[in-house]
């Protein structure tokens, strides 16, 4: 076999495992709504999506829940979304992970106090949304080495994983100081990094997909459609 | 035959290259200081009607935690909260009662005649939790407080004990000072919210606050 040949060959294989990896790095989301109530929202009222920070091992990230709190305020029948840190402030102390309410009739508690009513009523908050949940990392494989030398380097490998991004949206209607449904989004994907002279990551956007199944879905479930 | 060269001696290239290498040796060898800043709220609670007396002393305001490193004992970080916890202190008081006086010593409280109480925190332990040494994805931080009230003149009113906790995830590209700042000042709100929700049911807090007609009906 000629050197051009074995050249042709390797320029293929670059090519082609990337090409692979990214018609098998895809993403799977599944939700489920859960709906107790009837909703509607008007113009002038707003809503706030808050993360549960109660848990011992994990807390929902921040990033997370300003990812469904942008996908619920843009597009069609976007609605205002009470910024989760301006809310937090204002409201503090009754909202951080010690004092937070954990259930509904925690929040009639929490309504009883008058300053604490009014600061609601101030921001035109209508439903609060609390999201739940995290993303896991998990079958981690594959390896890549790297090397360098007087001449150049390069690496050469491969590298795999799965996420699995796991979250709940639970709605509180702050007029019956009810809930009125239940959100669910379960995303899975696989990420691949093969490395042939350059590392090509290739990432399963799964809590990207996550974020915005659980954020349409939402903007759905609060606008009543 | 052993030569000894001065640094002077050395090529030029070479000097210019020693000093930074030897720079970097040192740092890289000394615990990095890590001065937890942030903001924080003023709380949403009713004013009670006093007057209180503030002392914070050296020891609190200087506070600082030396995390050691397991494998070697060497100082790994040095974590610098004092300035944070004077700044919390003086962002809730002033929320939690009606006039706050920040006194010099324990004993200038002898000047203000109007001085209902005065309050004294004193940190007793503080306890930090890094993911490389817990193995969990977050950063944590637990402080123990001891929190003492007095009369002006010195009389006892109350000593109580109150804890914070704070996490932080650990994120990508995220450096252990961001991580672990992240997580005391999730910490100082925690103690914020405790103290101004808690101070008036602590019991002999709650008995004096009665004997002043300073509780809402």
């Amino acid at each position: 076999m000629s050197t051009i040949a074995t050249f042709k060959q390797l320029v293929r294989l670059v090519f082609a495992l990337p090409a692979a990896a990214i018609i098998s790095s895809c993403t799977t989301t599944e939700i489920d709504e859960f709906r107790q109530s009837a909703t509607t929202i008007g113009e002038n009222e707003s809503i706030v999506i808050l993360g549960r920070r109660q848990n011992n091992n994990y807390e929902t990230e921040g990033s997370f829940v300003d990812c469904v709190a942008n996908v619920v305020a843009s597009g069609q029948n976007g609605i205002n979304v009470v910024n989760e840190q301006e809310f937090l402030d204002a409201m503090f102390p009754f909202f951080e992970p010690r004092t937070a309410p954990m259930r509904t009739g925690h929040l009639e508690q929490l309504m009883a106090v008058d300053i604490a009513a009014q600061k609601i009523e101030e921001f035109g908050i209508e439903y609060i949304v609390w999201l739940d949940g995290i993303t896991q990392r998990s079958d981690q494989s594959g390896s890549i080495s790297c090397t360098i030398g007087p001449g150049g380097g390069g690496c050469f490998g491969f590298g795999t994983w799965s996420d699995d991004s796991n979250f709940e949206a639970e709605i509180w209607d702050m007029d019956t100081l009810s809930t009125v449904g239940s959100i669910s989004t379960e995303a899975n994907g696989q990420s691949y990094m093969p490395a042939v002279v350059v590392p090509i990551p290739l990432i399963a956007r799964v809590e990207a997909n996550a974020c915005s199944g659980l954020g349409n879905q939402l903007k759905q479930f609060i606008n009543g459609t | 035959m052993i030569t000894r060269v001065s640094l002077s001696q050395l090529p030029q290239a070479a000097r210019t290259l020693f000093l930074p290498v030897a720079i970097i040796l040192l740092v890289s060898c000394s615990a990095a200081t890590i001065d937890i800043s942030g903001t924080y709220p003023a709380p949403l609670v009713q004013k009670l009607p006093l007057t209180v007396g503030v002392y914070y002393d050296d020891a609190f305001t200087n506070y600082s935690f030396i995390e050691i490193n397991d494998n070697t004992g060497d100082d790994q970080y040095i974590i610098n909260s004092g300035a944070s916890q004077v700044e919390l202190f003086n962002t809730m008081l002033p929320a939690v009662f009606e006039q706050v006086v920040h006194l010099d010593s324990i004993d200038s409280a002898a000047n203000f005649n109007n001085l209902d109480a005065v309050f004294v925190p004193a940190i007793e332990e503080f306890q930090v939790g890094l993911p490389q040494k817990t193995r969990l994805n977050v950063y944590e931080i637990w402080v123990k407080y001891n929190m003492r009230l007095a009369k002006a003149n010195g009389d006892y009113i109350a000593d109580w004990v109150m804890t914070a906790y704070g996490k932080s995830p650990e994120e990508t590209f995220q450096s252990v000072d961001a991580g672990v700042n992240d997580a005391a000042n999730v910490a100082l709100r925690d103690l914020a919210a405790s103290f101004t929700l808690g101070f008036s049911n602590i019991p002999e807090v709650n008995e004096w606050l009665r004997s002043q007609n300073a509780l809402a009906d």
